[in-house]
């Protein structure tokens, strides 16, 4: 087995993430919300109508 | 250990050769997997479509009904036969339960398809070549299909809507 | 307010304690009810029988979905969230109050659910997608179970926080409550979003919102829908890490591998949840494929550094017990007697190869149009659920019964086979109920034959086949999960006491020696098998692509 260090060894960022488990959850929510509800929510309320060109073509006069 | 705190000094914990060799391969296929479906949008042949417009269930069948007067050639079982010239709207809707019109098309041209529901979600499952679509209630959904082989093809609805979910069957016919 | 137990030498609170046992039993009562539905959903869609007419057929659909995949589940998964929360931290329950109210909004959302279910109110199937709609009470069931399920998941963070206060574990928390950390984070988005579309929904039904959008109300709906299966995911991995360790006294072979690879999950697996809308007109393929994509598929890493994990934790526990000749003499060692080991192992491959490689290739964007809305769709998830995650948590059961309801375990003989008779009957059916979807069979459809319809269509008569092994496999599935009900119920109503470990019939493993340093690999063996894995899964993908490459052009 490794020799131990003798002075305190700083926690890597990585592993205090890791054992932080509020932040995970906050960083899971987040990223959900944004990547798929709202972002796909926003394109849903941007669709167009049907272009008023196909409309005339078969309607005529409307 | 699984029930346990993990042994002092867990992070640093040199990473085994051979779950090394494994992650490697696993992340390099994984980045392949996403690259994929973006260079198909741009060589593939068969991709969902970009184009969905807003509807509603009104003005749909409006322009289903137009488009179905102006291209009939016949009735089948009760349900217009329609034959659209080749690259242009074809409009073709799902309402419990049946699916209209019945459309013949010349294989190897394209037709711009209008998909949309009058009442509730439908499924378009063209069969026997097994491509599958959802059908929306005020969302026209632009499909534009090329058909590559001949015959005759049904339109199974293969999302439930009702009762009569199995009796909702259409046709499309591909001509040379 | 405590007993120490005289086998593991853990804490256990027995206000927690008692939570468990009654989250577990009703987890046991859904799974029967999903059981009997599957059966009789079986003997329908094989049209040689064609058991229930056509509105029980959707009605008990409906009641087969809600049962199976959320009741049966979630009663489970509270109960294992209160025991990796104060058992294994040797801590205690925060709060019994809440535990008690949680459990008791579960129950009243369940009998208010399978009533509306059962009297015809709710023919909607478990998506309900709008504009079906179903009568108030279903929705109102819905709700309240999910603000059960929800307090229970906010008491399992509450523990933490304490155990963590009074320093019940040091720093970093045992890789079983970790994973269940990342399935509860899960659960609070599932929750979270079935709040945000069950209220509007109930407002709907009641007449107080006039209308309600199918678009929004299918991408919403699935942000429920989709992570509640990532939770079972999740769970089940850290039920694969435990039944490891209690069999073989395995864990992972290194812990920020592991670790790592669940935070991946928490980042990644949700947005997947688009793999459900890939064929469905209004969000762009951008936001399809990035979405899908798990985030450029780390979701799907992850799942393949568990995939190398859990195996080579087995394999390393059991090579320094000295199982080291050739490839595999660690895996016909292996406790196979143990029917928690056969379960969890049955697990690992039956949701890799069967539940993995076709979930991957029918998330990706284009080749979603072979299968969307065909029998491949629950084909696969037979692969990834039931013969995943249910048989992974049958297993777990095996140490639950005498080591928290303290009871031996029934017919133990049957015990030992119980396993393979579900695993391979799910397997069977899973596979055919794929082969039936490429051939283009809906699910959720009465009558491939059509009757009423103004036309007709057969399909390839080799489908005739593949329906005899869908009901075949069908069938043995049911018997094998029956079989696991029996044996549950009898062990813990009428089996005999645990009094000590004397009484214990499965093995809590010691551990094993220490591992030797060496240059070579940990674990040739479980690197053979993830090979092949991903040989098979490239060349199903090959094929997809293939058959895709040749159907008509759509764009």
């Amino acid at each position: 087995m490794e020799e131990r260090k003798t002075e305190e060894r700083k926690t890597p960022f990585l592993q205090l993430v890791l054992d932080d488990f509020m932040l995970l959850l906050f960083l899971g929510v987040t990223i959900y919300a944004v990547s798929y509800l709202i972002w796909g929510l926003i394109e849903l309320a941007w669709l167009s109508p049907i272009p008023a060109e196909i409309k005339q073509e078969l309607l005529g006069g409307r | 250990m699984a029930l346990l705190p993990p042994e002092e000094g867990w992070y640093f914990k040199r990473v085994a050769k051979d779950e090394k060799m494994w992650i490697t391969l696993a992340l390099v296929v994984c980045l392949i997997l996403f690259f994929w479906m973006i260079v198909w949008h741009i060589y593939g042949k068969q991709n969902p479509s970009f184009t969905t417009y807003r509807t509603t269930p009104e003005e749909f069948n409006a322009l289903t009904m137009a488009f179905i007067e102006k291209y009939k050639v016949g009735e089948m079982n009760g349900i217009p036969v329609v034959e659209p010239p080749p690259n242009s709207d074809v409009f073709l809707v799902g309402k419990m339960w049946r699916w209209e019109p019945v459309l013949v098309l010349r294989k190897g041209q394209e037709y711009r398809f209008h998909i949309s529901s009058l009442d509730l979600l439908h499924g378009f499952s063209l069969q026997p070549v097994n491509m599958n679509f959802m059908v929306y209630p005020g969302y026209d959904y632009v499909l534009t299909f090329k058909p590559t082989s001949t015959g005759e093809f049904a339109i199974v609805c293969n999302e439930f809507c009702g009762i009569g979910h199995h009796m909702m069957i259409g046709k499309i016919i591909v001509k040379e | 307010m405590f007993r120490t137990c005289d086998i593991t030498g853990l804490k256990v609170d027995l206000r927690a304690e008692r939570l468990i046992q009654l989250n577990a039993v009703m987890a046991v009562v859904s799974l029967l009810i999903g059981v009997i539905a599957a059966l009789l959903l079986v003997l329908t869609r094989w049209q040689v029988v064609h058991l229930l007419p056509v509105d029980w057929y959707y009605r008990v659909l409906t009641l087969h979905g809600l049962n199976a995949l959320i009741f049966w589940i979630v009663f489970f998964e509270i109960a294992g969230l209160y025991f990796g929360s104060t058992v294994v931290l040797n801590s205690r329950m925060s709060s019994p109050k809440f535990g008690w109210l949680a459990f008791i909004l579960m129950v009243l959302g369940f009998l208010l659910v399978n009533f509306t279910i059962l009297s015809g109110n709710a023919d909607v199937l478990m998506t309900s997608y709008a504009p079906l709609q179903a009568h108030p009470i279903y929705y109102l069931g819905i709700i309240l179970f999910a603000v059960g399920a929800l307090i229970g998941v906010f008491l399992f963070f509450a523990n933490l926080l304490i155990a963590r206060k009074e320093r019940t574990y040091g720093d970093s928390l045992p890789l079983f409550t970790f994973g269940l950390v990342a399935a509860a984070i899960i659960a609070i988005i599932t929750l979270a979003s079935g709040a945000i579309i069950y209220i509007p929904t109930l407002l709907w039904s009641l007449g107080i919102i006039k209308s309600m959008d199918a678009g929004v109300y299918k991408l919403v709906w699935w942000g429920l829908g989709h992570p509640s299966q990532q939770i079972n995911v999740t769970a089940m991995i850290a039920v694969w890490y435990l039944g490891a360790f209690l069999t073989v006294g395995g864990t992972s072979i290194n812990e920020k591998v592991s670790r790592i690879a669940f935070v991946l999950y928490i980042i990644g697996i949700n947005v997947a949840a688009a793999h459900h809308l890939l064929v469905d007109p209004g969000p762009s393929p951008a936001w399809k494929v990035f979405n899908t994509s798990y985030i450029m598929y780390i979701a799907v890493l992850a799942s393949m550094i568990h995939a190398f994990a859990v195996p080579s934790a087995i394999e390393s526990a059991q090579r320094r017990r000295g199982f080291t000749k050739g490839l595999f003499d660690w895996l016909k060692n292996a406790p196979w007697g143990n029917p928690a080991f056969s379960a969890v192992f049955l697990s690992i491959i039956i949701f890799g190869f069967i539940g993995g490689i076709t979930g991957v290739v029918n998330g990706m964007e284009q080749t979603n149009i072979i299968v969307h809305n065909t029998l491949s769709i629950p084909g696969h998830f037979k692969g990834t659920v039931v013969g995943g995650t249910t048989l992974a948590f049958m297993g777990a059961t095996y140490y639950l019964i005498p080591l928290i309801f303290r009871k031996k375990i029934a017919f133990f003989g049957l015990a030992k086979i119980q396993p393979w008779v579900f695993g391979l009957g799910i397997a069977v059916l899973a596979v055919s109920m794929y082969i039936l979807g490429a051939f283009g069979v809906p699910r959720r459809h009465y009558d491939i034959t059509f009757s009423g319809g103004p036309f007709t269509y057969t399909f390839n008569p080799a489908t005739d086949f593949f329906w005899v092994l869908f009901a075949v496999g069908g069938i043995a599935a049911v018997v094998g999960a029956l079989m696991w009900i029996l044996i549950v119920v009898f062990s813990v109503f009428f089996g005999e006491p645990v009094r000590g470990p004397q009484d214990m019939q499965l093995q809590v493993a010691s551990p094993p020696p220490p591992a030797k340093e060496h240059g070579g690999f940990e674990a040739p063996g479980t690197l053979t098998l993830t090979l092949l894995f991903m040989g098979v899964f490239l060349i199903f993908l090959l094929l997809n692509w293939g058959w895709l490459a040749a159907m008509w052009e759509v764009r």
